[in-house]
């Protein structure tokens, strides 16, 4: 019994949350996005990735301050062959994380194209995440980090480098789209509630709502949202590289 | 008192200094009997404590007054000491020895006096006190009966009061074993509630109820399985305990009807630890299990297919995204846009299912109970109820699919659009194949509509080549490059090839690859040869000057390199490659005929091959010298002019290598032919006079080996040449001769196959 117990507190903590997004990870082919999605589902590197056919799915739960989040990831394959069916994978999706290969100019410049895609195709809330993947080998670096960080804020969305080797940020993308998307929950731009924004109550969540306001946030922010006023997400800043689950 | 012997002083102290003088005298008289007695008699001791005693007690007794001594006088009443004063030294001693016995006699008596009153006394308070003892005695034995009678009573007492201990001590023990067997075997009252209640919601205090509940049927069923078999209560327990499980069962039921019917309407689900634990505790009962899976299924069936309706015409939140519908002009984005729509809903539902039943995708189960966790089983369950679920996705996915691409592809009569629709529902029937299973409703429906896309697919190459068959060629076109339909109709199959190469996944084999394309090429390609060869023969015959060889090879080699990029067709390659050799062959003879007659030594070869052995060469018409020479001079000047290294005709082959492979094979033929004529005229024969002379009147001189030169073919050529001579008749030479006219390569190769077998 007591085993037994434990083991049901043990899944109730893997299994709850309190918001289910929908990400794309999209970029050109051998950027090395099945690498990171691998080492954030894995806590590995993935050795011997092949070109992803299509698109493969995974998911993974994570913590951000108290909330759990569940996060339905959608790799994408980056061959231009594929490009008709990925593109169909954007509709819906909360957050896209657009990846580039640090070392391989040709993949930072073809962005703009990744991203005009993902911002015709997907919610008109996407959150993007820029990431120049491969920081491990600085010494093939070809494309400043400068440069990369003035495109990003030029074209309004987050950006970092990682490496999907080391393990270095792999993490915060992920928890960086899904903070923006709490916030934009918050402020009432994206309504969970809605189908198709990519974003769902959890039951957890669900639980918390049903028991107070429908309206209110629970431990979310503290306070109702309809009694006004500006409220502050009280999303703590994570620490890369810590782990959950 | 009887040892006490009274004696004087003076005796006593006579017998002591005659004591001293009797041991001097001792061994001396010790024989004589009056010695002896007197010795006994002196030997007597007087210094033992009594004597001294009685002596104090007689000094005493005769006390002078000087010395305050008073010798009481035996005498009642108050004892009177009697005073005796010694008015002569001595006196008294000797009355007291006089007096003595009287005096001792009266004290005696006045002793014995007091004695006897004494004990009169004592004798009186006896007998009162006999008279107390007999009085306590009964008294005693009174207490005595009444003491045993008092035991007697109270022994009974003590009895039943221990007995009565004992019965409680019983009664206690039963009581402590009755409230545990009920603790044990029967449910409080909070529990029942818990079970039976509606308003006990399904948590920890009712799955705690439930397991007792089991707990208890399970130890019962243990008991009555003992010696004594069942019993009563047992049985009793049983029934009433099966009722309330079942009480319980329906709760769980219940609650997981109402749950399912609650949540399966959100798009996106997520299972509580309850749930979870419900589905675990109904899997006890399958068919609880199954009804409340049902409700499940009905709910999902019906919220799916809602979702996806209104993804199709309503699309997100205030329209964002877009809905499917709007681009069902674009039949490509609309089957990609439903179908990853479709694939997405499958990859949400199986997590939630997989939570559900709590195993993890890994196949690792997670928080699961032990005994009955076959995963075999769960999946079978989760596979129905996906089937279940995205099955009733299927019938607007086929109207779609039917009503919107079919009718947009067959309007357009675009054979590419439909082949990547083909192609797109192929890559998705192999993914929903691996998530649902094969035998998945949504599967063979993909199947039918991937089947019906292939066959307009299919349909429309079939029609295209069928055009193809219909063209008839300009006879007035003198132009020897592929028509524009050929063009036309390469660049569609291009396209086709692009398709199908990008919808390769990466993971077949090279069979696999070709078979998937092998139709594909038999619909396209074949009827473009065919129709080339057909038409040309036919302009060929409206138009002889037309040369139809080279068009056809131009054709072909055409259609090859369209093929070429592409690995997948190598098999279609190898058959055109055949045709391309038959043709080649017959331009070669062609040509080098062509050639031979150019070069002005057709009818002299004609007639060194063909004549009589016993007529001489130099006899018949075209070989008679004065015609040889005219022969051999034109043949210099041909040798001098332009066509020795490029033909005219050639020219219009659009592969320049193969215009220089047929063409060298024609010199070829043409160095032989020479050579065989030369040799005839050297022949004696052929009786000519000054064969030499004759042959050496113009280039190249009757000398075989410069003709090589000139043609820049020599080395390779002599040397076969001079192996051939080694071994070969004139007969032989004749054939190998024409056969290297043929085809040159191809000889070449089987004669060095022959020579190293
Ligand atoms: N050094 C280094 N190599 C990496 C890193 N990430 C990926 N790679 C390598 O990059 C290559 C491509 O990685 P993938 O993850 O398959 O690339 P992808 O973007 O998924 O490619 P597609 O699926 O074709 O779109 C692989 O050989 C990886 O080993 C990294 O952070 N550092
Ligand atoms: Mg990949």
């Amino acid at each position: 019994m007591a085993i037994n117990d434990y083991e049901a507190d043990a899944t109730e903590l893997l299994e709850t949350y309190d918001f289910l997004m929908k990400y794309i990870v999209i970029g050109e082919a051998g950027t090395g996005k099945s690498c990171l999605l691998h080492h954030f589902t894995h806590n590995s590197f993935k050795d011997h990735s092949q070109h992803t056919i299509g698109v493969e799915f995974s998911s993974r739960t994570v913590k951000l301050g108290e909330k759990r989040i569940k996060l339905q990831l959608w790799d994408t394959a980056g061959q231009e062959r594929f490009r008709s069916v990925t593109r169909s994978y954007y509709r819906g999706a909360a957050g896209a994380i657009l990846v580039y290969d640090i070392t391989n100019r040709d993949s930072f410049t073809n962005l703009g194209r990744w991203l005009a895609d993902a911002r015709t195709l997907a919610s008109p809330n996407l959150v993007v995440v820029l990431v120049g993947n491969k920081s491990d080998r600085e010494d093939d670096r070809e494309v400043e980090w400068a440069e990369a960080s003035r495109w990003a804020a030029e074209n309004d969305v987050h950006f970092l480098e990682a490496s999907s080797l080391t393990g270095e940020n792999v993490e915060a993308p992920f928890l960086m789209a899904a903070r923006a998307i709490l916030l934009a929950i918050e402020s009432g731009t994206l309504d969970p509630e809605k189908a198709g924004s990519g974003v769902s109550y959890g039951d957890r969540a669900l639980r918390r709502v049903n028991s107070s306001s429908r309206l209110s946030f629970g431990s979310l922010s503290g306070s109702a949202r309809r009694r006004g006023g500006a409220v502050k997400l009280k999303v703590k800043s994570w620490i890369p590289g810590s782990k959950c689950c | 008192m009887a040892s006490l012997s009274p004696r004087t002083p003076s005796s006593i102290a006579r017998t002591n200094s005659s004591q001293s003088e009797r041991k001097a005298s001792w061994t001396a008289q010790s024989r004589n009997p009056v010695s002896q007695r007197l010795s006994k008699v002196l030997g007597t001791n007087f210094d033992s404590e009594d004597t001294r005693q009685a002596l104090r007690t007689l000094s005493e007794l005769y006390a002078t007054t000087s010395k305050g001594k008073e010798v009481q006088a035996p005498t009642s009443g108050p004892t009177q000491p009697m005073v005796l004063t010694e008015t002569v030294p001595g006196e008294l001693a000797a009355r007291a020895r006089k007096n003595l016995r009287r005096d001792m006699e009266l004290q005696l008596a006045e002793g014995s006096r007091k004695f006897l009153q004494a004990l009169g006394e004592v004798d009186t308070k006896l007998g009162a006190l006999q008279t107390h003892v007999a009085a306590m005695r009964t008294s005693c034995d009174e207490a005595e009966t009444q003491l045993a009678l008092t035991n007697e009573s109270s022994k009974l007492l003590l009895e039943r009061a221990g007995n009565l201990r004992d019965e409680r001590q019983e009664v206690e023990d039963k009581k402590t074993i009755i409230t545990l067997f009920l603790a044990r075997f029967t449910l409080t009252e909070l529990e029942l509630q818990a079970l039976t209640s509606r308003d006990v919601p399904i948590g920890q205090r009712f799955f705690d109820a439930m397991d007792k509940t089991e707990r208890i049927r399970e130890d019962c069923r243990v008991l009555m399985a003992g010696e004594d078999g069942s019993t009563k209560a047992g049985l009793e327990i049983m029934a009433s305990t099966s009722t309330h499980l079942e009480d319980g069962y329906e709760k769980i039921l219940r609650y997981c009807s109402n749950e399912f019917r609650k949540v399966g309407r959100d798009s996106q689900l997520e299972v509580s630890p309850v749930m979870k634990q419900t589905i675990q505790r109904l899997r006890k009962r399958p068919e609880l299990l199954t009804e409340a899976l049902s409700a499940l299924s009905e709910t999902r069936q019906a919220t799916l297919l809602s979702s996806f309706i209104a993804a199709l015409t309503r699309g997100g939140p205030s329209g964002y995204p877009r809905p499917i519908e709007l681009h069902a002009h674009d039949p490509m984005r609309y089957v990609g846009d439903m179908l990853a729509w479709v694939h997405q809903t499958i990859a949400a539902e199986r997590e939630f299912l997989e939570s559900l039943f709590g195993i993890k995708s890994d196949g690792r189960m997670v928080g699961s109970v032990r005994n009955f966790s076959s995963k075999a089983e769960e999946e079978e369950w989760i596979r129905e109820l996906m089937d279940l679920a995205v099955g009733k996705l299927c019938v607007p996915l086929k109207a779609g699919f039917s009503v919107r691409v079919q009718q947009t592809v067959r309007s357009q009569e675009s054979n590419i659009v439909s082949y990547k629709i083909a192609n797109l529902l192929q890559f998705y029937l192999m993914t929903m194949r691996r998530t649902i299973g094969e035998d998945a409703l949504l599967s063979t429906t993909l199947k039918e509509i991937t089947d019906v896309a292939y066959k307009v697919f299919y349909d429309s190459i079939e029609a295209q080549s069928q055009t193809l068959s219909r063209i008839r060629f300009d006879l007035d076109d003198p132009s020897l490059t592929p028509p524009n339909a050929i063009l036309d109709h390469s660049q569609i199959l291009r396209e086709v090839m692009q398709v199908y190469q990008s919808s390769l996944l990466g993971t077949e084999d090279e069979d696999e690859i070709n078979a998937g394309f092998n139709q594909v090429l038999d619909i396209m390609v074949d009827p473009a040869v065919q129709m080339c060869i057909a038409n040309s023969e036919e302009k060929m015959k409206a138009r002889p000057r037309w040369d139809g060889q080279v068009f056809i090879l131009n054709c072909l080699c055409y259609l090859q390199s369209v093929l070429s990029t592409f690995e997948f067709t190598t098999q279609k390659r190898a058959e055109i490659q055949k045709t391309i050799d038959q043709r080649i062959a017959l331009l070669t003879t062609e040509h080098s005929d062509n050639v031979l007659r150019d070069a002005g030594l057709w009818e002299v070869a004609e007639t060194c091959k063909h004549h009589e052995t016993d007529e001489p060469l130099s006899r018949l018409p075209s070989t008679q010298p004065a015609d040889l020479q005219r022969a051999l001079q034109r043949f210099s000047m041909w040798l001098s002019g332009l066509d020795v290294v490029h033909s005219p005709r050639l020219s219009h082959l659009t592969v320049q290598k193969m215009h220089t492979q047929i063409h060298q094979d024609a010199l070829v033929r043409l160095a032989k032919e020479y050579k065989m004529i030369c040799e005839e005229v050297k022949k004696p024969a052929n009786r000519y006079e000054a064969a030499a002379t004759l042959l050496g009147s113009e280039r190249p001189f009757g000398q075989v080996h410069l003709l090589w030169q000139i043609f820049g073919l020599e080395d390779k050529e002599e040397e076969e040449e001079s192996s051939d001579e080694g071994e070969d008749e004139d007969e032989d030479e004749e054939e190998d001769t024409e056969e290297e006219g043929e085809g040159e390569g191809d000889s070449e190769e089987s004669e060095g196959e022959s020579e190293e077998s």
